[in-house]
């Protein structure tokens, strides 16, 4: 008979990143899509005032600012976080890195049983993470290079980076697909892992606890 | 005191239409009618400043837009208030002697630089040749000795549509070529063709002030350029209401309704176009039922076209396919669920075989 123990593994603050990340990227995703394409028409002209466009631009600016806050929580967790919680933890520089993520690559394609036992993210996970955070600091640049480009330093760092503003709004679009795509990565494989090792992955992030054999 | 009854001046350039140029350049320029004597003075100065003005690989359309306007005033005025040594289109010296004129200025004379057209690079520049000697040769001989460079229109700017993909001649706009401007101030007019009244307005500045207005980062002067068209847009308040043309010609085209789902530009554009207008009747693109296609921007023939989508198309590489930000999105995203779903039924199909021997 084995015996779980619980072990503290997410701060409130990360856990609060994520779901501040996570929401706001699903109304991001779905007012960037309205954006692009207004299908709701206000046909009646001369009617009461109802500036669809507009509120959905709201919302998606409103959105913007909770991703942004998310991300710069996420940069001082990178750095000042627990020990899970820092980038060293999920960069594949140190031996014990590299070893989880030869080992998780063999495990995820079904050649090894072994899961690497480790309280953070396994390495493979952490990749995508921090493409993840890149190209959320790159949504944030072309984004507040769109909403304010009159501004002087959106306007100079918009220019030299992403060049003119029909530039900054293809790649955005673009870098916008790179998150539904890691959505649906990340729930099928959390979903994957909650169901072959009960340690309570999902519900981590909620609880911030996750539960390891006792040994 | 100014010669606002225009004795010096071209005869046909009458007081009001002198006055007229001035007052619109100085609403472009957002100066308060209190300065409007001081611009009418600065212009109507016997020291008109020399002006040369080299054509390079271009259609001559700037230079139309300028002079063969409705603005028969504008266009007299502005030759009027520069002396016009060297322009191809318009000079009366030809050959030899055109020359000579083009080199007793650059070497005697302080004057400014206006270019018309891009400047090719490649093999040596031999794309574009006047009176023997290539564009970039000519460019590197003039521009630095000028006291500042206006570049008129999209091409001169930044390439226009000789730049555009694949850039046969390597083509590309005066800023492109900082070896061969030296430290000569630059500013950018663009536009295809660029507004008047925008030349207009950064000549009598730089009369008026002895400096060149306030540029954006693209080099293009603030009072021109620093709005988008989207936000001085008249059709904005059917953008915000959400009434949109969906097809040309079809009821809310007839209504006037915004023109974004037809691929207006309007929202990637910086340009005075819905203020000042074009051609003395008041008329811009937009208000004419056409989208705004961008022609201010750099690169504006590879990122604004298709003129009627919202998103130019992406070249893929190797695969040699050209597909809009949506199509490549959706495969990746379909390959992703592919692999997924395989993933979890190899996951299946070995617990059922093998039994569960995961931790
Ligand atoms: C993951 C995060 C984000 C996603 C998925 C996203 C998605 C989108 C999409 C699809 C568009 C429409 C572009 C088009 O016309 O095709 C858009 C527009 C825009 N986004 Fe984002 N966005 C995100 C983050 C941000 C952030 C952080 C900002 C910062 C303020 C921002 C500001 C804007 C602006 C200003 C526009 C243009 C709106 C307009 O001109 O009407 N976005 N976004
Ligand atoms: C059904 C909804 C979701 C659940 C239950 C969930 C749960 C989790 C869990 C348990 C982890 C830790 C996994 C590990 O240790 O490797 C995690 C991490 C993460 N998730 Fe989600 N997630 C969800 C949706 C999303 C969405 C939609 C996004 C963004 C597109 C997202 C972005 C992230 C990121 C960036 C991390 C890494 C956190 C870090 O930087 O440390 N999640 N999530
Ligand atoms: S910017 Fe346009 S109008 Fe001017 S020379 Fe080039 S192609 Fe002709
Ligand atoms: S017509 Fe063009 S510039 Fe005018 S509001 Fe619509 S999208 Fe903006």
């Amino acid at each position: 008979m084995v015996t779980y123990e619980k072990q503290r593994c997410w701060s409130i603050l990360l856990r609060l990143f994520h779901w501040m990340f996570a929401l706001s990227i699903v109304v991001l995703a779905t007012t960037g899509f309205y954006i692009n394409n207004p299908w709701a028409g206000n046909m009646i002209e001369g009617s009461r005032a109802w500036p669809i466009t507009s509120y959905v631009r709201y919302i998606h600016f409103i959105a913007a600012y909770t991703f942004s806050s998310a991300v710069a929580i996420r940069l001082f967790l990178y750095i000042f976080g627990n020990k899970q919680e820092r980038v060293l933890d999920i960069l594949p520089v140190t031996g014990r890195n590299l070893k989880n993520l030869f080992s998780t690559l063999l495990h995820y394609s079904y050649i090894s049983d072994k899961h690497d036992e480790r309280l953070g993210h396994n390495l493979l996970a952490g990749a995508t993470y921090l493409i993840t955070f890149f190209a959320a600091l790159f949504m944030i640049l072309s984004g507040f290079y769109m909403l304010f480009p009159e501004v002087a330093f959106w306007q100079k760092w918009g220019v030299i980076l992403l060049g003119s503003q029909q530039q900054a709004r293809l790649y955005h679009h673009l870098v916008m697909w790179w998150f539904i795509i890691f959505s649906v990565i990340h729930v099928y494989f959390l979903t994957w892992n909650d169901i072959r090792h009960p340690e309570g992955l999902i519900s981590s992030m909620f609880t911030g606890v996750k539960f390891k054999q006792k040994v | 005191m100014a010669d606002t009854v225009n004795k010096t001046l071209d005869p046909q350039l009458n007081r009001r239409g002198f006055l007229k140029g001035c007052t619109m350049a100085a609403a472009a320029l957002g100066l308060s009618d209190t300065m409007i004597p001081k611009l009418v003075e600065a212009a109507a100065t016997a020291e008109r400043p020399r002006v040369i003005w080299l054509h390079f690989q271009e259609c001559t359309g700037c230079t139309e837009s300028l002079l063969r306007g409705s603005h028969p005033d504008l266009a007299r005025l502005i030759l009027d208030i520069i002396s016009l040594d060297y322009h191809e289109t318009v000079m009366a010296a030809a050959g030899h002697q055109a020359e000579q004129n083009l080199l007793e200025t650059v070497e005697n004379h302080p004057f400014i630089l206006v270019v018309e057209g891009a400047i090719p690079r490649k093999d040596g520049g031999i794309y574009c040749k006047i009176a023997g000697k290539t564009a970039m040769e000519i460019l590197g001989e003039v521009a630095p000795k000028a006291s500042a460079i206006i570049s008129i229109g999209t091409c001169a700017s930044f390439g226009g549509v000789q730049a555009a993909a694949p850039n046969p001649t390597g083509a590309a706009g005066v800023q492109d070529y900082p070896e061969l401007v030296g430290s000569t101030p630059i500013i950018n007019i663009p536009g295809c063709p660029p507004n008047p009244i925008s030349f207009l307005g950064t000549i009598l500045h730089y009369l008026t002030f002895k400096r060149l207005p306030a540029l954006d980062s693209m080099n293009r002067p603030l009072f021109a350029y620093g709005r988008k068209i989207h936000d001085q847009c008249e059709r904005r308040a059917h953008f915000n209401e959400g009434r949109f043309v969906e097809q040309y010609g079809d009821e809310a085209h007839k209504l006037g309704y915004c023109l974004f789902k037809v691929g207006c530009k309007g929202p990637e554009t910086f340009a005075n176009c819905p203020a000042v207008r074009f051609n003395d009747v008041g008329v811009w693109p937009v208000s004419v039922g056409h989208g705004c296609t961008g022609c201010t921007e750099p690169n504006f023939w590879d990122t604004m076209t298709p003129f009627y989508e919202r998103l130019p198309n992406v070249k893929i590489p190797f695969a040699g396919s050209v597909q809009s930000a949506d199509q490549i999105g959706k495969k990746i995203l379909g390959v992703t669920a592919a692999a997924v779903g395989v993933h979890a039924v190899v996951g299946v199909g070995k617990r059922l075989i093998k039994g569960n021997k995961d931790d």
